[in-house]
């Protein structure tokens, strides 16, 4: 990808003074937001605050209305998931999106499989390959399964979300937007997952969180970003606020 | 998986993989099933444990070996194929017909084969594009295949094929028996097909999870309507040496013959719900079925009966898979209700 030409400082993704509006419900009232490579931007708020109709629009499930997103300092348009993702836009979805049945591997490669030639004619999965690069890119984000060729059923609901993860970082983007990616999760597995979360920031990825629990965010996030009824209250650094601060903005809309 | 972050930290991945078996021994138990029962067979009447009766169970399993694999494909991809049995009366009858009219053999058996895949793909096709669930697109199909065999040889019985094709049903080659050869060759490429291509893995995501497949970017409509063209071409070299080995056909060929391979795949262990299924374990099913039916028939008992033991044994193959796969709610409530009292009981 393209960061050398990046000032150091300045935000890979930036959202500038975006809307939505559903018939006469605005669902997104003009919110900015910047995100830093190597940051953990979370963001907060109640039920219908916003947060999943934003990070649709960035991860291009949906289309602005108002405003722009620029991507590495140029404004973007994505008119599907698919653009998003070919400009290194990944999304972690709430539900898992692996085939349970499947093996860590398959999973990781479905749909993008590693094949070769035999006898010059037909293709046949590299398994061996597969496996390894799965062995490298999960050693390279720390992430620890018990096994590699068993189904994923088999595997915790942690494991299961990191593996999830995994899949999209096959294809190195910049920016991961997750929705609630410790939702439904107990405490050691989401402990694994914000273990992988924090490892991706140190590489240097751009996160963008959604989640509800607060000690979660406390834990992991550099950033939190309020919403309410649709504008941003506000966005504080994480080590210079308290979480009753964070409170009061979620729920009385007060900086 | 009650293992905690602390102990599963991936200290330079080493614990990636830890836990992977090296040998996976899936199929053990049924092989161990298919001894035993031949042991028990041959302690009841030994001339079971002959050479020539176990090519000649090989031989008659061969038709239901192959057209196995097809549904062993149909059915990891969560869908169900009941057409089989109607598709091969079909095109066996085609090909008698041409044959009777004096066309060469290799054009017959040319259109034979367009003519399986078609009928296989038109299931396909309403499975992929016409959100017909498998069950009912293929009971339709069921009827109405078998429908058109009666109609297309109105009743007649087809004798005296080529002496190239009876070589196909009834030829040796170094002693084994040409279907049984053309089986073991076919179930290679199947099991190849199945664990090492991207069909046979865009199969089993498909049956896993038909979503998540689609999001991932698998072909799905296309592996739909692939599979079950597949599973005509396996009907249709399963009808060539069936049709073969009797040197005939008839508009009833193959009636009963779907729950006869829907039984053999499930016993060899694929899902009925879809994502899973061995190739090894359909080829042990169709064998281990085929000698019960040997063994009933050499001990005298009616054709009858064995559609009764067929339809038990499908019954307590899926039970027992379900029962190794926790499907069964009330029995997990039971085992969580003794578990809960156990641990009460250690505690007080």
């Amino acid at each position: 990808m393209i960061t050398e030409a990046l000032e150091p400082h300045q935000p890979l993704l930036s959202v500038r003074d975006i809307d939505k509006s559903y018939g006469g419900l605005r669902a997104i009232d003009g919110v900015s937001l910047d995100i830093k490579r190597g940051e953990i931007v979370a963001l907060v708020g109640d039920n219908g605050a916003g947060k999943s109709t934003l990070i649709k629009m960035i991860c291009g499930a949906l289309r602005p209305d108002g405003g722009e997103i620029l991507l590495r300092g140029a404004p973007v348009s994505f008119g599907s998931p698919k653009d998003a993702t070919d400009s290194g836009i990944e999304t972690v979805h709430q539900s898992l999106g692996l085939v349970e049945t499947l093996n860590v591997p398959e999973n990781v490669f479905l749909g993008r499989e590693k094949t070769f030639r035999v006898f010059g004619l037909f293709n046949q999965l590299d398994l061996p390959k597969m496996r390894a690069e799965t062995r490298r890119l999960l050693e390279k984000f720390r992430i620890s399964v018990p096994t590699l060729n068993e189904p994923v059923f088999r595997l915790s609901g942690g494991q299961r979300q990191t593996i999830a993860i995994s899949r999209l970082l096959l294809s190195e983007p910049d920016v991961i937007i997750m929705d609630e990616p410790m939702a439904a999760l107990g405490v050691d597995e989401g402990r694994q997952v914000m273990d992988l979360v924090v490892n991706l920031r140190d590489q240097g990825i751009a996160v963008l969180m959604i989640s509800h629990n607060l000690e979660h965010v406390f834990q992991i996030a550099d950033r939190i970003a309020v919403l309410k009824n649709g504008r941003l209250v506000g966005v504080v650094a994480t080590a210079e606020t308290s979480r009753e601060a964070v409170v009061a903005m979620i729920t009385l809309g007060a900086a | 998986m009650s293992t905690t972050t602390a102990d599963v930290r991936a200290e330079d991945g080493k614990s990636i993989g830890s836990a992977d078996r090296r040998f996976r021994l899936e199929g053990l138990g049924l092989t161990l099933v298919i001894v035993a029962l031949g042991i028990i067979f041959t302690l009841i009447n030994p001339r079971f444990a002959s050479v020539d009766n176990f090519l000649n169970i090989l031989t008659q399993a061969s038709t239901y070996i192959i057209v196995a694999m097809g549904m062993t494909f149909v059915i990891a991809k969560a869908g169900i194929d009941l057409s089989v049995g109607s598709t091969l009366a079909v095109v066996t009858c085609v090909f008698f017909g041409f044959i009777d009219d004096g066309m060469p053999w290799a054009l017959a058996l040319f259109i034979m084969f367009a003519l399986g895949a078609a009928l296989g793909a038109v299931n396909g096709l309403m499975v992929a594009f016409l959100a017909v669930p498998a069950l009912i697109a293929t009971l339709g199909t069921m009827v109405a295949y078998r429908g058109a065999a009666l109609l297309h040889s109105s009743g007649k019985l087809y004798h005296g094929l080529p002496p190239e094709i009876v070589w196909l049903g009834q030829g040796r080659l170094f002693g084994i028996p040409v279907p049984v050869i053309m089986a073991a060759i076919f179930v290679a490429f199947c099991w190849w097909l199945f664990n090492r291509t991207r069909f046979g893995l865009h199969c089993r995501s498909v049956g896993g999870n038909r979503e998540a497949a689609r999001l991932a970017g698998v072909p799905v409509s296309r592996i739909e309507v692939l599979v079950y063209t597949f599973m005509g071409v396996c009907v249709t070299i399963g009808g060539l040496i069936w049709m073969a080995r009797i040197d005939g056909t008839q508009a009833t060929l193959g009636t009963a013959m779907e729950i006869h391979v829907i039984a053999a795949t499930i016993i060899g262990g694929t899902s009925l719900f879809g994502g899973r299924g061995t190739i090894y374990g359909s080829l042990a099913g169709a064998i281990l079925l085929t000698m019960l039916n040997n063994a009933l028939v050499i001990a005298g008992v009616e054709f009858f009966w064995q559609l009764v033991a067929i339809g038990v044994i499908v019954v307590i193959a899926v039970t027992v898979n379900n029962v190794r796969e926790n499907r069964i709610v009330w029995l997990d409530t039971l085992r969580t209700r003794r578990n809960q009292k156990s641990r009460r009981a250690r505690g007080a």
